[in-house]
């Protein structure tokens, strides 16, 4: 009996997108990554445990809404120096951070004064981290059959058979 | 004893030739001064290709932290553009399909309730072809 596929309406996927190009999202990524750290690791646990974009869609939804918010901040206090950091990246063959490193700086101290935010270290965001959630783990997120009956449990006393073994039929 | 008759041996004139005792071997390869040479250019040579490997390495773990920073965004992203199309066919389906009795829309392949990642051809077998094939062959990481 196949199933049909239940997908969300359109009007419960509309979110406000974050329509910036690749270079803008590349020269953000470290601050985004640290800023918008609870929100992220909260989407990745749920996609990772639920195995179904249909459940994580609020979490996505705080995504976006925690991105969007980071990039108002960024235009808000230093737009200019980070306009000059995401072209640099741009004009660059392969959006490479290295050669950009002087707009980097800027850019980095700019936040640092204005916001607060730190650049992370090398290695921080790719550390595997604990997240505490209300979110209660998924009980059979593969949609498994259920196991068997384990067999039941045999009544009686149970003695080594007379003749030995049956598979030995050999004998002389 | 000027006048004795007898005639003392002695060496002759220039003295006795050098005794043949010396390894004569022809000279043959590098001395070993170029052998020391050699060895230790190519273990700096070595030392600088690992010094300049670790150092891109460290350098592209940086271009790797910024994928990985960015990954749930874009996850998300991608999760709700997938889940748009796969409206938009159900939606397209029920149009095309409303005149056969019988027919359920958005019936699955599959006898399961888990999600199946649907595959591009499932998505954009309502759509033009330019869009599949820009789906398909549009980026590709290698030729």
């Amino acid at each position: 009996m196949p199933t049909t596929l239940e997908v969300p309406t359109l009007q419960d996927l509309k979110v406000d997108e974050v329509n910036v190009s690749s270079a803008v999202l590349k020269a953000a990524a470290h601050h985004y990554g640290s800023q918008c750290d609870k929100p992220n690791k909260e989407f990745m646990l749920c996609r990772w445990e639920e195995k179904d974009p249909r459940k994580c869609l609020q979490e996505g939804r705080k995504v976006n809404e925690c991105a969007l918010n980071f990039f108002r901040q960024i235009k808000g206090n230093c737009a200019e120096s980070f306009t000059e950091y995401w072209t640099c990246l741009d004009y660059t063959n392969l959006t490479e951070l290295r050669h950009c490193r002087k707009q980097q700086q800027a850019f980095d101290s700019c936040v640092l004064d204005k916001l607060g935010w730190v650049r992370p270290d090398l290695g921080d965001l790719s550390k595997v981290t604990k997240v505490s959630t209300s979110r209660p783990l998924p009980e059979n997120p593969y949609h498994s059959r259920p196991r068997p009956e384990p067999n039941p449990t045999i009544e009686g006393n149970l003695e080594p058979a007379k003749h030995g073994s049956r598979l030995f039929f050999w004998t002389w | 004893m000027a006048g004795s008759k007898v005639k003392q041996d002695m060496p002759p004139s220039g003295g006795y030739p050098a005794f043949d005792y010396k390894r004569n071997l022809p000279k043959r390869g590098l001395s070993g001064y170029s052998m020391f040479g050699i060895g230790i250019g190519i273990m700096a040579f070595g030392y600088w290709r690992m010094f300049s490997w670790n150092r891109e390495r460290r350098l592209s773990a940086m271009e790797l932290e910024a994928r990985i920073a960015l990954m749930p965004l874009i996850q998300a992203e991608h999760d709700r553009r997938t889940l748009r199309m796969l409206r938009e066919n159900l939606e397209e389906e029920s149009i095309i399909m409303k005149d056969v009795p019988g027919w359920k829309v958005g019936e699955r392949v599959f006898h399961t309730d888990r999600w199946v990642p649907p595959l591009s051809d499932e998505m954009f077998s309502l759509r033009p072809r330019e869009q599949y094939l820009h789906k398909r062959f549009g980026f590709l990481w290698y030729v």
